[in-house]
């Protein structure tokens, strides 16, 4: 039998980050880099809660609830923006949205 | 399980600065909803300044404590109450220079030649969210550990993402929330990722504990630990990101281009303070014992920072665009006072207190400058360097106002700007960082060229006819007070400097006794 240490899951959450994070560097669809920076965010909730497993101390959890409330609001502003945005510019690619560009 | 959970009721006394803007706030939510239309804007104007103005009566009442509260999550300490104060400052300068603002809209210029309403704003929102973003900074400010840390500059930001985006009209405007809100939420994944590292190598949470932590390990490995090392680097990239240090700046030229301009003049400087509270409450008082490596890591930002912001502002024909790189820039010159800590931290460290001054020199000016921009586009939408044509002969007060702003800026002698480069200098040559001395005065001299090249088209150019919508008092007001404050301010620094110094003073020395 395996047994599943801290290691384990350092090394899921250390891959989540990097997969989010290739991610919201390579996607260009809004939706998808939002997407993309949730799964990063939940990849830091996972090592919190690994460590706070580890540690034996309840802080982590805690904070990881924190995030979770956190990243809800952060949906709530970011589909708002991605919303108004489509009205105006009628597309979610970033590459066709640069008026801004000098 | 051995949780120790000491309950022991917070002393809410502590913090009642910070809930007195959250109340006022929820007061502004409400007032917005049921006050009648002829009252509205002077009754949500008038409860945010005295709101703000109490909050900062209190703080004021709080100043020489060194307490902490919520078992040691919200700390009152100097540090506390002197970036509290400078948040205030922003948020009192934003409300009265957004008036105008928020009473005409924002003006285009149509084809006919008349001025007409493009965006109009609703201003119980506006004060509502610049409430919100204003509490979460203060949080930041007296944050004693990581989960108030973060709420914090979370709520601090959210709250500006969207406002960037309130001219939802105009697709810049929501173009830069789009870029700032996607790369703000990057920045704070990294950051998160740094805090847990930090978290699982030290087991705590609370600032102190993990310099205590820290303090205690055996110098040998619990320096070199790579894990540790990991979250540090994600930290400074995370809070690099929020504080706009090149080369984490993308976002900063086109959130503050599409943002309303009252909105730049307040993002570019209570997030960014926030975004400084951070990073002393992260590195100099829960990371001292590893400062040799982040000092390290900061001066070399500091130095591209400094050089990137003057030379790409120089290019710049629009002037908010330019200014943005010009907040780079002087982000830079405010990371050397970062850089510039020494570790052990001994009381005539003049490091952090540079660095607390040279944000309050910054809220001034650079609010400043964004206020006459603010005053300048009631001629129309579209801040480009021709509208600032003959200013001196049309408005020769805005005109004097704008050359000090751009003086202070770019570091004049008798001047507010100045005094705070100076003792960043001087901190960095204490530090024996003289490279980085000698980088701050050639980028001053470089930025020189941009600064001048508006005092110059404003006296030397003709004006152009175009009309110019009437500003409120309040707007011409508040930017007399900001340039006389530029003016004057400067030839009192060496009180504030000391105060400062007391403050930041007392925070190493806790970490210090923290750690034995």
């Amino acid at each position: 039998m395996l047994d599943v240490g801290l290691d384990h899951f350092l090394f899921l959450s250390a891959i989540l980050f990097i997969i989010g994070m290739m991610g919201v560097l390579i996607r260009r669809n809004l939706i998808v880099i939002f997407m993309c920076v949730e799964l990063m965010t939940n990849a830091v909730n996972l090592s919190l809660v690994a460590f706070a497993w580890n540690l034996n101390s309840i802080d982590g959890q805690a904070f990881a609830l924190f995030i979770i409330a956190v990243a809800a609001a952060e949906a709530v502003v970011g589909l708002a923006i991605i919303i108004a945005l489509s009205r105006r510019a009628h597309t979610i690619n970033v590459d066709e949205v640069r008026t801004l560009r000098n | 399980m051995g949780l120790d959970l000491d309950l022991t009721a917070p002393d809410l006394t502590l913090a009642w600065p910070q809930l007195i803007v959250f109340v006022m706030t929820v007061v502004l939510l409400f007032a917005d909803a049921f006050v009648p239309k002829a009252q509205h804007f002077a009754t949500l104007t008038g409860i945010s300044l005295v709101g703000y103005i109490g909050a900062a009566f209190a703080l004021v009442t709080q100043s020489g404590q060194n307490a902490a509260t919520f078992d040691g999550a919200f700390r009152a300490d100097g540090l506390t109450v002197f970036l509290s104060l400078i948040i205030l400052v922003a948020a009192v300068a934003t409300v009265v220079i957004s008036a105008s603002y928020l009473q005409n809209g924002e003006q285009q210029l149509g084809s006919d030649g008349r001025l007409r309403i493009a965006n109009s704003v609703p201003a119980g929102e506006f004060y509502v969210l610049i409430g919100f973003s204003v509490f979460g900074a203060m949080l930041v400010a007296a944050a004693g550990n990581l989960i108030v840390l973060y709420i914090g500059i979370e709520l601090s930001a959210l709250a500006t993402y969207v406002l960037t985006a309130f001219a939802k009209r105009r697709l810049t405007s929501v173009e830069g929330a789009m870029k700032y809100f996607l790369l703000g939420l990057f920045a704070s994944a990294i950051l998160l990722y740094g805090m847990t590292w930090i978290y699982g190598v030290t087991g705590s949470m609370d600032l102190d504990r993990i310099a205590a932590h820290l303090a205690g390990t055996d110098a040998g490995d619990g320096f070199t630990d790579p894990a540790l090392l990991l979250g540090l680097l994600l930290l400074v990239v995370g809070i690099g990101f929020k504080m706009a240090a090149v080369p984490f700046h993308f976002w900063t030229p086109d959130a503050y281009d599409g943002a309303p301009t009252p909105v730049t003049a307040f993002m570019s400087v209570v997030p960014k303070a926030a975004a400084f509270a951070a990073a002393i409450r992260l590195f100099v008082q829960a990371l001292e014992p590893l400062s040799d490596q982040w000092t390290t890591l900061w001066a070399v930002l500091a130095l591209v920072t400094m050089v990137f912001g003057n030379v790409v502002a120089i290019a710049q024909r629009n002037v908010k665009r330019m200014l943005a790189y010009s907040s780079i820039a002087h982000t830079g010159y405010i990371m050397v006072g970062l850089a510039a800590y020494t570790s052990g931290g001994t009381i005539d460290d003049p490091s952090i207190s540079s660095l607390l001054f040279y944000i309050l020199a910054y809220t001034f000016m650079n609010i400043g400058a964004f206020a006459v921009i603010t005053y300048l586009q009631q001629r129309g939408v579209g801040m480009m360097l021709e509208d600032f044509n003959g200013l001196a002969s049309t408005r020769p007060l805005i005109a004097v106002a704008m050359t000090l702003f751009m003086a202070s800026l770019m570091g004049v002698p008798p001047l507010l700007g100045f005094y705070a480069k100076y003792y960043v200098i001087v901190a960095a040559i204490d530090a024996d960082l003289l490279w980085l001395a000698v980088t701050i005065v050639v980028a001053s001299a470089v930025s020189a060229f941009f600064y001048l090249r508006i005092v110059a088209v404003m006296y030397f150019n003709q004006p152009d006819g175009r009309p110019l919508a009437l500003p409120t008092r309040l707007l011409s007001g508040g930017i007399g007070v900001l340039a006389v404050a530029t003016l004057l301010l400067g030839l009192f620094s060496s009180p504030i400097i000391d105060l400062a110094d007391q403050w930041s003073g007392a925070l190493t020395v806790l970490g210090r006794t923290a750690g034995q």
